[in-house]
């Protein structure tokens, strides 16, 4: 799986699991997930990203420190799948 | 209504079984996991009726290790769990001044950690599905705390506390998480006192007896069930009216 259809299943399994109101295209690579100027997430998205990464890509956040590096943004998220594909 | 499978600790325990039972009795295709420990006698007999839909699984629910075992283990072989009742309990009443520290630390990881272990052995589970409902068994001892019962009482109102805080973190995910409280329970817990104390016990409660295991599995059955959908958070206490 390339760089951008990595990103854009992530982007599909956000807009599934989180339920949110936008269109997966409409998620920025880079866009923070949580905090100012952020796609304005919250601990309980957190815990069921945490769960979906699991799922669809067998990724394993170990703990919060682990989990808030890794939920930055789509990028970081994607970082991450490919280090545990390497 | 779906199939649903089903994990009820302290699954020998008269309670526990009577849940069980009318799980299995009230439906057609759920799946229900007793717990057991040492003791088999009212799970086997379950199996006996149900030899295709109950199971039994061994778990001592203070181990975080065994919680974990029996989340893959059910998982692999039913899939999802969506029905968790935190039925396991126990109680070693003494008065405080003299209760030893094993004794509160024993009751308090019995009842109330592994509560938290089990939840959280099983919450991923329930959000991968956004769904679940996870039923926690208290006692009215968490609202009438009675004298001796210091430890037994702390751990199950740290059990309400538990259920009406994850109630909130869980509710948007379509995860409801509820606690009974059973007042004074025709189980064996009484046997041998002697008729003179029970009739004291019945004369305190307004109803005037004891109540019936299949009494809170019946609460238990609508509290995991499609009609109780928007009941989250929620305590319930079965006791005839005594508080």
């Amino acid at each position: 799986m390339d760089e951008s259809e990595l990103k854009k299943k992530i982007k599909e399994m956000m807009v599934e699991n989180l339920m949110l109101k936008i269109s997966p295209a409409e998620i920025g690579d880079d866009q923070p997930l949580f905090g100012p100027n952020s796609l304005g997430l919250d601990s309980v998205d957190a815990l069921q990203l945490v769960v979906a990464l699991d799922k669809n890509f067998g990724l394993k956040i170990p703990d919060p420190a682990a989990a808030k590096k890794i939920l930055e943004s789509v990028n970081t998220m994607a970082a991450a799948v490919r280090d545990l594909q390497k | 209504m779906d199939k649903r499978i089903v994990l009820i600790t302290g699954g020998n325990g008269q309670l526990g079984s009577e849940i069980g039972r009318i799980f299995l009795e009230k439906t057609t295709d759920d799946i229900v996991w007793l717990s057991v420990r040492e003791r088999r006698d009212r799970a086997d007999a379950l199996m006996a009726r149900f030899p295709d839909r109950c199971r039994q699984i061994s778990l001592d629910v203070t181990k975080e290790s065994d919680w974990k075992a029996a989340a893959a283990r059910i998982e692999s072989e039913c899939g999802p769990l969506q029905v968790l009742i935190n039925n396991a309990g126990k109680h070693d009443d003494a008065l405080l001044a003299s209760m030893p520290v094993e004794t509160w630390l024993d009751v308090m990881q019995t009842n109330l950690q592994s509560v938290f272990m089990g939840c959280q052995a099983f919450l991923s589970q329930m959000i991968s599905r956004r769904r679940g409902r996870i039923i926690n068994i208290a006692s009215l001892s968490a609202l009438l705390p009675p004298p001796g019962q210091t430890n037994y009482a702390a751990a199950k109102a740290g059990v309400v506390a538990l259920t009406q805080s994850l109630a909130k973190e869980v509710a948007r995910i379509g995860i409801t998480v509820n606690a009974l409280c059973p007042g004074y329970l025709d189980t064996e817990v009484f046997n041998g006192l002697p008729e003179n104390e029970l009739e004291a016990i019945r004369q305190r409660v307004p109803m005037r007896r004891l109540g019936r295991p299949e009494e809170v599995a019946a609460a238990v059955f609508f509290l995991a069930s499609n009609d109780a959908s928007y009941i989250t958070g929620s305590l319930l206490k079965i006791d005839g009216g005594l508080l």
